[in-house]
């Protein structure tokens, strides 16, 4: 078995609001092996992107651990975290806001190799910048230009470098492509596979879209109200969905096919609010199969097939 | 009565500005029937929210500029009318559903009041008739009637899409634009609102244009699709045209960069390269420089329409000598 680089264990995310505690994360528990992707699904509000920020402590936690590479990061104080950084980075989904309007490209992707003093020779850092713009694909002759003279997908490839700019090792990759027109996500997604391969990284890849995270992704997170509510490899979870939900969520995706028309399951109602949530099954309201027991508890995630992680009480192993 | 409802002859549009002209839409033709939904789909600065707004002459102006064709509206020649008699037609005739439910709702004026304003403006009818009439659209979207006094705030984002529904069927428009209705809401939400617009547009027999960029949404509701490309429709045809007997190379390329959904270990195959600039369109056929199949024609001559049958037409060289030409797949 390969070897765990990441391990959250009883993540927790609490925001104080005026009508009280919001549950963003609730007790969220997975890992991830070196060199793989774990997709985060799940609708706006479930939850998936507070748990990328919690992860890199962009955002601290309320309780839990995150174990990477054996340490627990919430122990690290400023100093050790700062070096830390360096191998844990993000994508942001919105090109067109993370880069500073003021900065040309290469000033952007120098940033942090120059405050990080990775390369003091200002000849070979900017070496190292022609080297990353190769690594992803933006011509050089874009060097000296502003991030308003770019389309969105190349200002993706800019974030990308400039993730890819230090010794990363894992990245928290947060809707990378929403905001792209279809032909040129393909090309970003292409790059990111790519670079996954040649610098061994670790994704946790967070979208909203279940054809990405699937082409994507090993392993898959469904995550509905702050609970991770099923976990299994991208086969097992799309040919064997378990959970009301993740059924419902995969055959509400509208498929670009005449062919097999999979009967659409069409939910009642939405999202409940997260805020002081009752210990019931969140998905209970909306839930064609709740039972009685649904409404009473909480219901636990259990493994009901190796590596198949499930929290519903209609499915107990 | 006639079955056409929407009928665009050789519209071109521009958009005159400091930095050039933006050469928008460059000569499509659309005919619509009663009943019928036209996908209408591309990519970002394809010139299909531009079409849309051109048929409500919501087109700002200036920049954008009709430079040269028909738009007619049940029989109406939409493009000489006054802005009084526009009012008739806008929400009366035509109606449009933007792709932002958040912004598209006035947030100091109670749901119900919007509604009743829609069908003041457009019917004879007294405040109170109105205010009846905008329960029951509330009520038809799935919203219960008792929430009518409640503000926009209140809503959830796919409820708030459901109040702009109400709104745009509130007069029973003949035709109803929707620009990616859906594109801002979750996926469970979207089968919702989806599974809703079709059954409404039955319930009108309505004629709609579905203006996306999700092939997915399109198999689902439209009949007809119109593939959009810097300002032309490339490509035109049933669902089944477009579908199983794809023809332009652009179409294909929007197919091969969809992750696909039941295969998960398929190549994503990208379209090279980015949409050419609108400052300054390429003089031959405009998607020349990312085609796979370009030959040397392409570069210098603007593609004629090639006929496959009625209903599909496409513009593109490859088929100009031979009809029977075949994608790579």
């Amino acid at each position: 078995m390969a070897e765990v680089l990441l391990e959250v264990k009883n993540l927790k995310k609490y925001f104080n609001t005026p009508n009280g505690k919001l549950h963003a994360v609730d007790d969220v528990s997975f890992a991830i092996e070196r060199g793989k992707t774990l997709g985060i699904v799940g609708e706006s509000g479930c939850g998936k992107s507070t748990t990328g920020r919690v992860i890199l402590r962009l955002l601290e936690a309320t309780d839990g651990e995150i174990i990477y590479e054996g340490k627990n990061i919430r122990d690290l104080n400023a100093n050790q975290m700062r070096d830390l950084r360096k191998e844990l980075q993000i994508i942001f989904q919105d090109p067109f806001s993370s880069l500073d309007p003021r900065m040309t490209v290469s000033e952007i992707i120098e940033e942090p190799i120059k405050l990080n003093k990775l390369i003091p020779d200002k000849t070979k850092r900017f070496e190292r910048v022609l080297e990353l713009m190769d690594l992803v694909g933006l011509s050089r002759r874009m060097i000296n230009t502003y991030p308003h003279e770019l389309d969105g997908g190349r200002r993706q490839r800019i974030g990308i470098a400039r993730a890819l700019s230090l010794n990363t090792k894992f990245i928290v990759c947060d809707e990378p492509v929403s905001a792209l027109d279809v032909s040129i996500q393909a090309q970003i997604l292409n790059l990111m596979n790519e670079l996954q391969q040649k610098l061994g990284l670790t994704y946790i890849f967070i979208t909203h879209d279940l054809s990405v995270v699937n082409h994507f992704s090993d392993d898959i997170a469904v995550m509905y109200l702050g609970k991770l509510i099923e976990k299994a490899s991208a086969e097992q979870l799309f040919e064997n969905p378990v959970h009301p939900y993740t059924k419902a969520l995969l055959s509400a995706i509208p498929r670009p096919s005449l062919d097999r028309k999979m009967e659409k399951i069409i939910l009642k109602g939405e999202i409940t609010s997260p805020i002081n949530p009752e210990p019931v099954c969140r998905f209970a309201n909306r839930c064609n199969f709740a039972e009685d027991v649904c409404r009473e508890k909480e219901p636990a995630l259990d493994e009901i097939a190796p590596g198949h992680f499930v929290a519903c009480h209609l499915f107990k192993g | 009565m006639s079955e056409n409802v929407l009928d665009i002859k050789d519209l071109i549009i521009q958009y005159h500005t400091e930095e050039g002209i933006v050469e928008a839409v460059n000569g499509i033709n659309i005919n619509l029937n009663r009943g019928k939904t036209l996908g209408l789909v591309g990519e970002t600065g394809a010139g299909k929210t531009t079409t849309a707004l051109s048929i409500m002459r919501l087109l700002q102006s200036p920049p954008g500029k009709v430079m040269q064709g028909n738009i007619a509206l049940e029989g109406k020649d939409l493009l000489s009318l006054t802005e009084k008699e526009l009012e008739k037609v806008r929400g009366g005739l035509v109606s449009m559903i933007f792709q932002d439910p958040m912004t598209a709702l006035n947030p100091v004026i109670n749901v119900g009041d919007q509604i009743a304003e829609a069908i003041l403006i457009h019917q004879k009818v007294t405040q109170d008739e109105a205010k009846v009439k905008a329960k029951e659209m509330l009520e038809m979207v799935g919203i219960p009637g008792a929430r009518m006094e409640e503000y926009p705030h209140q809503f959830s984002g796919g409820m708030k899409q459901r109040v702009i529904i109400a709104i745009a069927l509130s007069c029973s428009p003949k035709l109803l634009i929707a620009d990616e209705p859906t594109t801002a809401l979750d996926v469970t939400i979207q089968a919702q609102v989806l599974e809703l617009m079709k059954e409404l547009k039955v319930k009108f027999n309505m004629a709609m244009i579905m203006i996306t960029h999700d092939l997915g949404v399109v198999a689902e509701v439209c009949d007809d699709v119109a593939i959009m490309y810097a300002g032309r429709i490339v490509e035109q045809g049933s669902l089944e045209d477009i579908f199983r007997t794809t023809k332009h190379p652009y179409t294909e390329g929007l197919f091969n960069s969809i992750p696909n959904i039941d295969d998960r270990k398929s190549d994503l195959i990208p379209i090279k390269g980015l949409m050419s600039d609108p400052y300054n369109l390429p003089e031959g056929c405009s998607f020349c420089d990312r085609c796979n199949y370009a030959m040397s024609i392409c570069k210098t001559q603007k593609p004629e329409k090639v006929h496959f049958s009625d209903t599909h037409f496409t513009e593109c060289h490859l088929y100009s000598e031979n009809q029977e030409f075949k994608l790579k797949g």
